[in-house]
């Protein structure tokens, strides 16, 4: 099919997102044009706005707009612990269960060297450094449950180890309205190591 | 459609994230060889895919054949080498091996000595004896099982026995007459350790003694051989392990 330029240049451009195909980057495109134009003006300036005032907070490698890291500087924040998660992203999560009040400090990957991850793209010297010159009690790893979660989290503890602060790994098991029948052995095995009294 | 549906049991070298929740991997098993398969929505806490898309796992699998790859969609993990996920100076030595295998089998060729080459070297690892012996003696039968297999007996070029020196580029022992520029000496010691790694099955090297010197001789010559063999020259794992 021939598509006039400026929607084939549209079509490649949406078809750049993650996740994005050709067919639904066509979808997407018909939608934008279907839509009034203040639509399109709209969704244009909050993907340019959003590029240009968001970054990563230098201390704590969270989101945060034009250097001002919501997460940093909220004094009402426990500053004793500090939570360490894989993706900026995972902040988000974690910041929806509202059970954590402490500090974070992103890594932005796991150690993966098939991928070219080794500890000198996560920043690992830039994190010690932060516990070293904080008055951090409890660091809690929180990165993911995959091979290469576990291989960091175990990495990072090695290196916890000399700084006397408290290392904690978040606890694992069976996924709130999951059924026992269809857990696997590595999950029901965590479950019964982090199991807790209920009275 | 049944014909579009088949089992395999595999291991996993690589679980990569494709798109929102998926993850693609790479299996390696005794029949099929490697292959690639999409595991959807394997990244969700609730996915009943999940624990059996890690790396480093053994386990049998139900897939679909799909346009672009082949579509998980069952599994049943038989082990999931927790030594890698508990013990940090463990993991770079399963991804070494995991890497290894991923990089010399290219494709959907049945090669059951390299998978249970792989599955023995996962297991052993996880016991306590000498980790970096273990994969010299891997990355010697790996070569010999695609057909690399160094010459440790006699001159690669005349066949005169009693040579000291390998060539990585002849790929065996050269003697004084056939040598060229690439030699790494051999002392008699790490010839022996050599063939009887090669001969003997895996575990045996639980039991082998050698001196530091000649597992490092051992490593220099290993590596200069597998680099002959362009896909076994960059090993990104190797320079975790050498740190």
């Amino acid at each position: 099919m021939a598509y006039p330029p400026a929607l084939k240049k549209l079509v490649e451009a949406l078809a750049r997102f993650p996740g994005v195909g050709p067919k639904t980057a066509q979808r997407l495109a018909f939608f934008l044009l279907s839509s009034p134009r203040e639509e399109v003006v709209t969704i244009a300036r909050a993907m340019v706005e959003a590029k240009d005032r968001l970054e990563f907070c230098p201390a704590c490698g969270a989101l945060c707009e034009e250097g001002d890291c919501s997460y940093c500087a909220d004094a009402r924040r426990d500053r004793s612990m500090l939570c360490i998660v894989q993706e900026p992203r995972d902040v988000l999560v974690i910041e929806r269960s509202g059970r954590y009040r402490g500090l974070y400090h992103v890594l932005h990957g796991a150690l993966s060297p098939l991928d070219g991850i080794g500890p000198e793209e996560l920043k690992i010297e830039r994190f010690i450094n932060r516990v070293r010159g904080q008055s951090i009690v409890e660091v809690i790893i929180a990165t993911n449950p995959t091979v290469e979660g576990d291989a960091t989290a175990g990495y990072l503890a090695g290196l916890l180890k000399p700084l006397r602060v408290k290392v904690t790994r978040i606890a694992f098991g069976l996924p709130v309205g999951g059924d026992l029948e269809y857990a696997d052995d590595l999950t029901l095995n965590r479950a019964f190591e982090g199991r807790r009294e209920i009275l | 459609m049944a014909g579009r549906n088949f089992k395999a049991i595999g291991l996993v070298l690589r679980s990569r994230i494709l798109g929102e929740s998926d993850r693609l991997i790479t299996v390696l098993t005794p029949d099929r060889g490697k292959f690639e398969a999409v595991a959807r929505g394997a990244r969700k806490t609730k996915s009943k895919l999940a624990a059996g898309v890690d790396l480093f796992t053994h386990g049998s699998f139900d897939f679909y054949s799909g346009k672009t790859w082949p579509v998980l969609t069952g599994q049943d993990v038989i082990e999931h080498f927790s030594c890698f996920r508990e013990d940090y100076t463990c993991y770079p030595y399963g991804l070494y091996l995991a890497e290894l295998v991923d990089r010399l089998v290219s494709g959907e060729e049945s090669n059951p000595e390299i998978f249970n080459l792989l599955l023995d070297g996962w297991k052993l690892l996880g016991e306590n004896l000498d980790r970096a012996l273990l994969c010299r003696a891997f990355e010697l039968k790996l070569a010999h099982a695609a057909g690399y297999s160094p010459h440790l007996d006699a001159c690669t070029g005349c066949g005169m026995t009693g040579n000291g020196a390998f060539s990585p580029r002849q790929g065996g022992l050269v003697c004084s007459e056939c040598r060229g520029i690439d030699l790494i000496r051999l002392d008699p010691g790490t010839l022996a350790l050599a063939k009887h790694l090669l001969q003997m099955p895996l575990a045996s090297s639980r039991k082998v003694r050698s001196t530091n010197a000649q597992k490092d001789q051992l490593r220099r010559v290993n590596t200069a051989f597998l680099a002959y063999h362009p896909e076994l020259g960059d090993i990104k794992t190797r320079k975790l392990l050498d740190e």
